[in-house]
């Protein structure tokens, strides 16, 4: 089951890095080869998201990335198919999974989660789900060997913290910033102290995610104590220049952009 | 194709309906504003403040208002309640007033708010510069372009208009926005929601704003007119009008409850914003309700030629209020409405907005429809006045005009 590659990559590393994917940016085909690329630079580690019109926890650069793949008609079932071509491709690789509530329950959540794991997730984070609203789909992730991972922010207490940890089986997804995703230089001081303030206080792996883009920042995230961190507007922006550099073809452009974004970032981790 | 989801909201749920679906980084506000709703909102001093300001800056009580003219086309005899007479031009002052107390009151030094007509961001302009407020309001850059005038009104007010560009550029992605904003901003920012829809507490906290409509109409009714209405009648966007009138009526079960939903161009057409007889459970700007989507989730466009009704949500009471029966749901087309709104004007000397113009078009086909008994007595929301939308009756409709001319005069 792929929940166990979680586990796994958990148990071989201290350090992953993460790319952020929207499923279908800028096209399904695309945005497979740009996961293959990641992996190929040294990721240990995916998470893909579902496009959605309507993402309320994302700034521009994955607002536009929803857009793009939503042009491409990366629907659910499109985004699943995707997903089930990195899996067979790189099936020890974990696909951890971002969606906006507002899919999940169109699909049924039972549903949905079955055909998450079917397509080789090993989580599912659904960031505009509180956890106190969230309980009846982590019982259907449980019965169906979905991981399942909770957002908290810089300003979640301590106490809610270690609530939100003792019930997820996958990662807490902490927020580096309070606000929406989008890459922000400079503060590496800022977030490895809130960092290591949640990562000290908690059993589960914590990661890092919203607005990381440089080398110095995802260092100091895993000096602080988190396991993964997450890149995901910087990355973006990169597929974003990629796109607007000329006729899409096969995708060249981007994957130059993307690869020349990502590969400096997957140098954080210490060999 | 799609499987229903089994789900219970745990926090202001309507039934199945209502709730918080939002970021974990959005509950500390949440939390923060539900208990100044349990604490300031219930306190003497609030209400104390509330009632003067909505009495000596927004002119309550508004007047109740019998249509004799309208009532004898309709076969019916037909009450307005006139919040088209209220500060700002419609019912949206009500709601303002009290979540602009409320805010100052927790200390909140900035409000921001979503328009999508420009009449909820207008009244956030008027209370924000009333109250001294940094006023930042978020609009789909269509709407900008579409309610230029109001626009102008909320500058005038000092406000900030901030055109959303992003999305379908209407008034869901500015409520994205404005969600967007506070995330990143609540500490000194208080986000003024407009209408009865978003995440608990916000559904309760804009209707019990709005009761006083309802209150008030009551009591001018039992004191001119006597028994209880047939029927009371308003027209659903987000809802917060409706439910601000029925709410004072929920426990008699006599009283029909009927809210009009925008029909656009025909239910068939898939161009409306029906989304209590039109829509599927889903999650929307925090809430779970009746949502205009596609079998994925994805949210559709909504179509009306009323602005203020152009939503794909609604409120989540509303959806409960259908599904226990307890309220009806009808609508009516854009061209009914445009009628409605025609026929008013000359028949009563009301111009109203094309929102309420919607149950004025309803109550045209009530008796045909065979819902009421010729004569019943009904009381209609006016929650707006017309003003706003002359300059789409005239791009639009302006050739009624020119053809009615010799009966009806030019419009300047």
């Amino acid at each position: 089951m792929s929940r166990a590659n979680l586990a796994a990559a958990f148990a071989a590393s201290n350090q992953h890095v993460s790319p952020f994917l929207v499923l279908g940016d800028p096209t399904p085909e695309i945005s497979f080869q740009l996961a293959k690329a990641a992996i190929e630079l040294g990721a240990t580690m995916l998470e893909v998201g579902i496009a959605f019109g309507d993402p309320s926890a994302d700034g521009l650069a994955i607002q536009r990335a929803n857009l793009r793949a939503m042009n491409a008609k990366a629907t659910t079932p499109v985004a699943f198919s995707i997903m089930k071509r990195i899996h067979a491709a790189f099936p020890t690789i974990p696909m951890n999974l971002l969606v906006y509530g507002n899919l999940v329950h169109a699909a049924g959540f039972e549903r949905f989660a079955r055909e998450a794991v079917e397509s080789g997730a090993s989580s599912l984070l659904v960031p505009d789900l509180m956890f106190e609203e969230g309980e009846e789909l982590r019982a259907v992730c449980k019965t169906v060997g979905l991981g399942h991972a909770e957002l908290v922010g810089p300003l979640s207490e301590p106490k809610r913290i270690r609530k939100l940890a003792a019930a997820v089986d996958a990662y807490l997804y902490l927020v580096a910033f309070q606000g929406v995703t989008g890459a922000r230089t400079g503060a590496a001081d800022s977030i490895r102290e809130l960092v290591h303030r949640t990562a000290s206080g908690v059993e589960v792996p914590v990661c890092v995610g919203f607005g990381l883009s440089t080398r110095e920042q995802i260092a100091a995230v895993f000096e602080a104590g988190a396991r993964v961190a997450v890149v995901g507007s910087y990355l973006a922006t990169a597929i974003e220049a990629g796109v607007n550099a000329g006729p899409l073809g096969d995708g060249a452009q981007v994957l130059a952009k993307f690869r020349a974004a990502f590969a400096p970032l997957v140098g954080a981790v210490a060999q | 194709m799609s499987q229903e989801s089994i789900l219970s909201p745990r926090k202001g749920a309507f039934g199945a309906y209502g709730g918080r679906y939002v970021s974990e980084l959005l509950v500390p506000a949440l939390n923060e504003l539900e208990e100044a709703r349990r604490t300031i909102v219930r306190s003497s001093a609030f209400k104390k403040e509330f009632r003067g300001m909505l009495r000596d800056w927004a002119g309550r009580p508004t007047a109740l208002t019998y249509a004799p003219n309208f009532s004898k086309l309709c076969n019916l005899h037909v009450y307005l309640k006139r919040e088209d007479l209220l500060h700002g031009g419609a019912h949206k002052t009500n709601n303002v007033v009290g979540q602009g107390i409320l805010a100052k009151r927790m200390g909140k030094t900035r409000i921001i708010a979503e328009t999508g007509a420009g009449q909820h961001g207008v009244a956030t302009a008027m209370i924000g510069a009333r109250m001294g407020f940094e006023t930042v309001v978020y609009m789909g850059a269509r709407d900008v372009e579409r309610q230029a005038p109001n626009v102008k009104r909320m500058q005038l007010c000092g406000c900030t208009v901030v055109p959303v560009t992003t999305g379908s550029q209407t008034l869901k992605d500015a409520i994205n926005e404005a969600l967007r904003d506070w995330t990143a901003n609540l500490g000194n920012t208080h986000y003024l929601l407009g209408t009865v829809c978003g995440p608990d507490p916000f559904p309760r906290l804009v209707r019990d704003f709005h009761r006083v409509i309802g209150k008030e109409a009551r009591a001018q009714w039992a004191e001119s007119v006597g028994d209880l209405p047939r029927a009371v009648v308003a027209c659903v966007g987000g809802g917060s009008n409706a439910l601000g009138i029925f709410k004072a009526f929920v426990k008699d079960a006599g009283v029909d409850l009927v809210g009009v939903e925008p029909g656009g161009h025909g239910l068939e057409s898939g161009a409306h914003g029906a989304t209590l007889l039109r829509g599927t459970p889903g999650l929307l700007h925090g809430a779970r309700t009746s949502v205009l989507q596609d079998e994925f989730g994805q949210i559709l466009e909504p179509h009306s030629v009323a602005a203020g009704l152009d939503y794909p949500g609604v409120g989540p009471e509303h959806a409960y209020l259908r599904d226990t029966g307890r309220a009806r749901y009808t609508s009516v087309t854009d061209d009914e409405a445009i009628e409605a709104f025609e026929i008013l004007a000359r028949t009563e000397g009301i111009i109203p907005a094309f929102e309420p113009a919607h149950a004025f078009a309803y109550l045209m086909k009530a008796v045909a429809l065979g819902d009421y008994e010729a004569g019943a007595k009904i009381l209609v929301n006016c929650s707006g006045r017309g003003d706003k939308d002359l300059d789409t009756y005239r791009k639009l409709y302006g050739h009624r005009l020119a053809g009615a001319g010799a009966k009806m005069g030019p419009l300047s």
